[in-house]
């Protein structure tokens, strides 16, 4: 009798099995995870079910980590190039012999080229990267980014600049509305669909803004099918509702917020008639998602990644969501959209960051910050100031304050601001994840020398000369504290240390920055255990006693501040310490104060000849199951349910091109195609196609000669082939570039067509090459010029600085301080007296001048010193 | 992970040509069981329409000897039918267990099987050369009572092949009485070609053996019994192939009546999925096969040649019939559709198809 | 006595598959095995009035299984508390399960080492813990160890499980309580897994 079956199955009670708080790290909701180790081996894992983000459930990426763990494909050790850039051919090397490689020639770039020639890319959260931050500062250079700008950090950047913070914490459980705008949680956020479902079986109201029947949508009370990227219509169309009908807080408006006077005289032209027209809504239905969320007071609006990917749409929807929120009285109040603020009881990453040891030469020497300056060292250190003065401490400047990526890859490739030589990419595949896929492919090839830091080889890494094996699930502790801006944080054990030579991102930066020439007390933390110690150190205050990191994440696991509202009792974080619904410090930066519409990067109405050629509109960007952006692609078991790429057509349009369900069909835009097969489903407009992000073929050999331009077929169905980057696409304000709303065209796609890798800037397929130096290209507006009049007489012999907004004694570099009458020196906080300049002398209550004769203070006359 | 996966359960064929074969031999081999037995009880009968008068009492003993071969064959075929049976086995290491103690139906089939093969065989001891006069050539009680029951469970067999797909009711298509009674006209009209092929080929039976001889002293002198003999087994054979070339025009027409109705009744059936699979023997993907191959060349073309008088009729027609036996059982096999949820076309229809790249396994990236 | 039984929350599925992920991976499935697909029409309807609902399968448990009373060789077997299971290596690999299953929901790979019938045991190992007197229950046990993986691992609660003979459990008042649909009851099955239906679509 056959006996052959052998049980596979595991017991997680056995005997000597241990648990390990761990979290999930396939996308940065970090589930949280329960490990169970045997001998140093996970032996399984499951849903820990008295976290509170998941509460025991795993989407399908949490429980493929242990196929993630020791997948065949994973890199493992230090790989140096063998063979020419992108042949594939490795050397294995120690750790420790690239670490000091790497530096030796970062060092080289930087003696030769300056610091800023060295670039780091990144792409979303599965990284350390304070220490990356760190270690760019301490270098010297201000080039580090991420697709931050796609995601969230203009946002945020958008609402603390009018706000004082982003109120970006939905309190839910006492809402009566929640708008999710641009936001899919049905396919993206699983807990918080759970979180949704339940509260709308209680009442609560749920608007859905989504130009597809997605997921979420199914279960709205109300769906605006929005025409993608005029969402912002659709955002100042309310806003014209709620003040027109009067449907805001009077009592808030009026004691906490400036500038609506303004505002509701700027917001007249912006009718529900208008808005429909932009939005392809009824106006009724734009009145009518108006009045649900300003009628069901305390209400929630949910950030989604569509407010960043609209391009220069995107602006003025960020602003007009924040000052509907704020006039309707939704602000930091229960059942509102709180502002946690920065923690004030554990340390921030803005405070590891070491943002201090960047001279203020270099970060005017950030690529993209002369021209989207909000997210970037002009805008961040406005914000950051107004912060550190009400809160006491400033937001991450990583993720917040960065280099334009795209304008990086322009640098790379033209030498324009200055020429890139080095890039390290460390948790991003450029080529998938940044707009212009075949500019950034282009780049990636070019770059003279690139660093990868990856789990996979991928189209990118295959281009590196050195590759980095980086520990991801399970092998590392995980804070989760949404980038360092909110006042919680969830902690995470990692299961077992490493395996192989591969290590978590911050002993990459740690070591790297060490090599470089750091001095080695910069960086007192080893591990990642010993700086998150460092971290929650300080919650031993408050009662949580604990003496290692690993011991405060077995007994306490998280940190919640006792959740209070109406923080903002002592004035919001902005120059008038109130909700600036006329924005000070946009108009500073240059931009429109009040929220200002421009249309989708590309469009019908302003774009007429282009709508011609390409009548579709494309959206794309959206997350969908299982995939997380150009992520797992490699997994058998998540790709087996979603093998191919599909883009959804409605049927009508399908039938009108002679699409059937399932055919593979080429999409096109202004630069470029790629193919993916037709999901005929009457689930978005006829006029709009929706396609699938992400898409790479990681199984495919490299080495074969189709593959030869683009290996991994990374440009073959890649949505990024489509999108924008070019600067007058981009949002001049937050540089967010354009993956929502362009202009395509779909047809049948047959076996003898090829792929173009020929690259342009700007983007264009009709004309290979470059034929605008970035820093000619134009923005989608000009910047306003920012002309500030002193709000006080300026007194005789003193000049008005603009920049310092101050009135100025310039033979002596003194600054006039208008509420005291006195002039001070701001390098020694010394006074002087406004006529005589003498300096003033707080030990003797006197006045002293350059020789040191003393003068009496009213009289102004010499006084004979004592004792002489 | 290997290319022969098959994700797509909707496409997947669970059985495939082992079985196919098997409902074929399995149908054959007992019904050829059933048919010699047949013929045997109505020897005499037989003798008696073929006006044999008074010597039909002894010339139907011829019957036995003229047929052996074919009861062999029956024999024979349940055997390799079983054995393809455990063949197409996942693990066929267990196919005793088929004995343990259960409910199922195929339990029953295989202990039809056994007993027919069994039987079958002892039957066909009996028929071995008489001159090697082997000691149990007396018992004729014992081959009596072994030829009706290999009669008996050969038929089970034939009726058998039918209850198994038959009592499916996840099946629409098969799941209906008329299956097993289709399969059942089929085994034995197939059986009916196989006879009239087999029969009188084996063992030879000439003049010089003893058995013939006995039998044709009793009805004629001896000078003559050897002339006797040759004529009584060329009449004994010409009479079943006659009688048998009758019988099977019958079965054939019987079967093409079953066959529309079957079909007719399908394609107007409420189950949608009955009616898409007779959709698909109507116009679709069997239609073909299903006229073309089943009705015409395999039914059709048999029975014009028995009703007319073609030369080598009686050899094309028979082996036409077998085959159509055959298609038979491959085009009822693979109708095999479940009922759909809503969906699940959708579902599977997007799935790999096994053979894909990122399914093997996984290169090293160094 | 003990029945066990499941209740699937159309109305809370979105279909994200993450059962159908989260079962191979806890039960150690060959590649071409899905116990629990998550099966849909897509959208339905004529832009932008439309609808879609997502129909998670799985073995139904049946109290009347037709794989049960089929199987030749005794290798499957329905225990009191109603969970229908193959020992495989007791199964020959004739597949008639597979056929007789108006679900679906029985399988064979065609992985090496596999052959026999394989199918969604309700996660027998797991929910039986909860049976166990507390003090013989495996340190470090938890309410959750005793739930079908897929119960587990789904975020939006879509399915819950239970021991639909006992009038308090959340199974008995939901199937009690709600109208619940089973699929093809005219086979005469009585399938054990119930579902609410969605009421979603885009006209509210």
């Amino acid at each position: 009798m056959s006996t052959k079956y052998k049980d596979k199955s595991v017991d997680i009670h056995a005997p000597g099995v241990e648990v390990k708080k761990s979290c999930c790290y396939f996308c940065h909701q970090n589930c949280g995870v329960l490990a169970y180790v045997k001998d140093g081996k996970v032996i399984k894992i499951e849903g820990d079910p008295n976290h509170p983000t998941n509460q025991g459930g795993l989407c399908c990426r949490g429980n493929i980590a242990l196929q993630h763990l020791d997948h065949p494909g994973r890199i493992n050790h230090p790989l140096k190039r063998a063979g020419e850039k992108g042949e594939g051919k490795w050397e294995q090397i120690p750790w420790d012999q690239a670490i000091s490689e790497i530096a030796d020639k970062l060092n080289a770039i930087k003696q030769e080229s300056g610091a800023e020639a060295v670039a780091a890319a990144a792409g979303t959260l599965r990284t350390d990267d304070w220490s990356r931050r760190r270690f760019l500062n301490l270098f010297g250079t201000p080039n580090g980014f991420h697709n931050a700008l796609l995601c969230w950090i203009p946002t945020f950047m958008m609402e603390t600049a009018i706000g004082g913070w982003s109120p970006f914490e939905t309190d839910l459980g006492a809402a009566k509305v929640v708008i999710l705008w641009g936001f899919n949680p049905g396919a993206s956020a699983m807990p918080g669909m759970r979180g949704y479902t339940d509260l709308k079986k209680a009442g609560m109201k749920i608007i859905v803004i989504d130009p597809r029947f997605s997921e979420t949508a199914a279960k709205a009370d109300l769906w605006l099918p929005v025409r993608p990227g005029s969402d912002s219509a659709l955002a100042l169309g309310m806003l014209n509702v709620i003040i027109n009908e009067g449907l805001y807080d009077q009592s808030f408006v009026e004691n906490w917020c400036v500038g609506f006077d303004e505002l509701s005289e700027h917001i007249q032209q912006y009718s529900p008639e208008w808005a429909g027209e932009q939005t392809w809504l009824d106006p009724e239905q734009i009145r009518e998602a108006a009045r649900m969320y300003a009628n069901n007071k305390p209400g929630c609006i949910q950030w989604g990644c569509t407010a960043d990917q609209m391009g220069k749409a995107s602006a003025s929807g960020m602003q007009a969501r924040e000052i509907m929120r704020a006039i309707c009285g939704n602000l930091d109040c229960p059942g509102g959209d709180l502002m946690p603020g920065p923690s004030q009881d554990y340390i921030t990453d803005e405070e590891l960051e070491g943002n201090d040891f960047l001279p203020e030469e270099q970060k005017a020497k950030q690529i993209g910050s002369a021209k989207f300056k909000l997210t970037a060292w002009p805008g961040y250190s406005i914000i950051a100031k107004n912060c550190k003065e009400v809160w006491g401490k400033a937001p991450t400047a990583e993720w917040m304050c960065e280099a334009h990526g795209p304008s990086v890859f322009k640098a790379i490739l033209t030498g324009d601001p200055y020429q890139v030589r080095a890039l390290i990419c460390s948790a991003t595949n450029p080529i998938n994840s940044y707009g212009d896929s075949k500019m950034t492919l282009e780049a990636i090839k070019k770059v003279e020398f690139l660093v990868v830091c990856e789990y996979w080889m991928t189209p990118t890494a295959l281009y590196a000369d050195y590759v980095m094996p980086i520990a991801g699930a399970l092998e590392r502790p995980v804070i989760h504290n949404n980038y360092g801006v909110t006042d919680s944080m969830i902690c995470a054990e990692r299961a077992i240390q490493p395996l192989y030579e591969r290590h978590p991102d911050f002993n990459f930066w740690r070591d790297l920055s060490i090599a470089t020439g750091a001095p080695a007390d910069q960086w007192p933390w080893q591990e990642l255990e010993d700086a998150f110690y460092y971290v929650t150190y300080p919650l031993n205050q408050k009662g949580y006693a604990h003496s290692s990191y690993n011991e405060f994440v077995q007994k306490f696991r998280m940190y919640y501040p006792p959740l209070h509202y109406y923080k903002y009792a002592n004035g919001f974080a902005t120059p008038s310490r109130r909700v600036e619904l006329k924005s000070s410090i946009l108009e500073e930066l240059g931009y429109p104060s009040l929220p200002t519409w421009v249309g989708p990067a590309e469009n019908e109405v302003d774009d007429p000849e282009v709508a011609k050629q390409y009548p579709l509109v494309l959206t794309t960007g959206g997350g969908f199951m299982p995939f997380h952006h150009s992520e797992e692609f490699n997994i058998q078991s998540l790709r087996f349910i979603k093998h191919e790429p599909f883009f959804t057509i409605n049927p009508e349009t399908a039938a009108k091109l002679g699409i059937a369900n399932g055919d593979w069909c080429w999409i096109e835009t202004r630069r470029g195609r790629i193919r993916q097969r037709a999901n005929v489903e009457p689930s978005v407009d006829p006029r709009v196609i929706y396609a699938q992000r992400g898409w790479w073929y990681p199984e495919r050999d490299p080495k074969a000669a189709s593959s030869a331009d683009q290996p991994f077929g990374c440009l073959e169905s890649n949505v990024n082939v489509l999108t924008s980057v070019d600067d007058e696409h981009c949002d001049p304000i937050g540089g967010s570039w354009a993956n929502r709303g362009l202009l395509c065209k779909v047809y049948k796609a047959t076996v003898t067509d090829t792929f173009d890798t020929r690259f342009s800037i700007p983007g264009s397929s009709a004309e290979p090459g470059v034929t605008v130096k970035p820093s000619e290209q134009k923005l989608a507006f000009e910047p306003i010029p920012y002309d500030p009049k002193p709000s006080f007489e300026v007194p005789e012999g003193l000049t008005w600085d603009k920049d310092l907004k101050k009135a100025v004694y310039e033979p002596m570099n003194l600054v006039y301080d208008e509420n005291s009458g006195w002039l001070y020196d701001p390098k020694t906080s010394v006074y002087y007296d406004l006529q005589t300049k003498y300096a003033y002398d707080p030990t003797n209550e006197v006045l002293v001048d350059e020789k040191g004769q003393q003068y009496d203070m009213t009289t102004k006359q010499p006084v004979e010193k004592g004792g002489k | 992970m290997s290319h022969m996966m098959h994700p797509n359960k909707l496409t997947r064929h669970y059985w495939v040509w082992p079985i196919a074969w098997y409902l074929f031999l399995g149908g054959l081999g007992g019904g050829t069981l059933f048919a010699t037995t047949m013929l045997q009880t109505c020897g005499h009968a037989i003798c008696e329409l073929l006006g044999l008068g008074d010597y039909s009492g002894v010339v139907a003993q011829m019957f036995g000897p003229a047929l052996a071969l074919a009861t062999f064959a029956g024999v024979v075929f349940l055997g390799v039918g079983s054995a393809l049976l455990i063949f197409e086995l996942g693990q066929w290491k267990n196919f005793i267990r088929v004995w343990i103690a259960s409910t199922s139906i195929m339990k029953w089939g295989a202990t039809f099987l056994v007993l027919a093969m069994v039987f079958g065989f002892v039957e066909f001891l009996f028929f071995l050369p008489p001159q090697w006069n082997l000691f149990w050539y007396q018992w004729i009680w014992l081959r009596d009572v072994c030829t009706a029951l290999a009669g008996l469970f050969g038929f089970c067999v034939a009726f058998y092949t039918g209850c198994l797909l038959g009592t499916q009711k996840s099946k629409p298509f098969w799941n209906t009485p008329l299956l097993p009674v289709l399969f059942t006209v089929s085994a034995v009209s197939t059986a009916t070609a196989l006879v009239t092929i087999l029969v009188g080929l084996w063992p030879a039976i000439d003049g010089e053996t003893p058995f013939a001889l006995q039998i044709a002293n009793q009805i004629a002198s001896p000078d003559y019994a050897n002339q006797v003999v040759v004529m009584v087994i060329a009449t004994v054979t010409g009479g079943i192939t006659e009688v048998m070339h009758k019988a099977d025009a019958v079965m054939v027409i019987l079967e093409i009546i079953l066959l529309l109705v079957y079909i007719i009744c399908m394609r107007a059936s409420g189950n949608l999925t009955a009616k898409r699979i007779a959709q698909t023997w109507i116009s679709g993907s069997k239609s073909l096969l299903f006229w073309g191959g089943m009705l015409i060349v395999g039914l059709g073309v048999p029975l014009w040649l028995y009703l007319s008088e073609v030369p080598n009729a009686g050899l094309i027609a028979p082996v036409l019939i077998l085959a159509s036996g055959l298609l038979l059982r491959f085009l009822v096999l693979y109708s095999d559709g479940r009922q759909l949820i809503p969906g699940e076309e959708a579902y599977y229809a997007k799935l790999p198809k096994g053979n894909e790249e990122f399914l093997q396994p996984w290169k090293k990236p160094y | 006595m003990t029945r066990y039984a499941m209740v699937i929350d159309k109305r809370r599925c979105i279909g994200c598959q993450s059962c159908t992920v989260a079962c191979r991976t806890w039960n150690n499935l060959p590649m071409d095995i899905i116990y629990n697909p998550v099966v849909s029409e897509g959208v339905q309807g004529k832009w932008p009035n439309v609808h879609q609902t997502f129909t998670p399968l799985l073995c139904n448990h049946c109290q009347n299984p037709p794989c049960v009373i089929c199987c030749p060789c005794k290798a499957t077997f329905q225990d009191d508390d109603g969970i229908v299971w193959v020992d495989p290596n007791k199964c020959m690999g004739c597949k008639f399960c597979v056929q007789n299953c108006p679900y679906g929901a029985r399988d064979v790979s065609a992985a090496p080492e596999e052959g026999f019938a394989r199918k969604c045991t309700f996660c027998k190992d797991r929910v039986r813990t909860a049976e166990l007197p507390p003090d013989q229950r495996p340190e470090g046990w938890k309410p959750e160890d005793a739930l079908p993986y897929c119960v587990n691992t789904c975020h939006q609660k879509a399915r819950i499980f239970g021991d639909l003979d006992d009038p308090d459990s959340e199974v008995s008042k939901l199937v009690n309580g709600n109208t619940t649909t089973r699929l093809f009851t005219e086979l005469g099955t009585d399938p054990q897994v119930y579902y609410i239906e969605e009421n979603g679509g885009s006209v509210k």
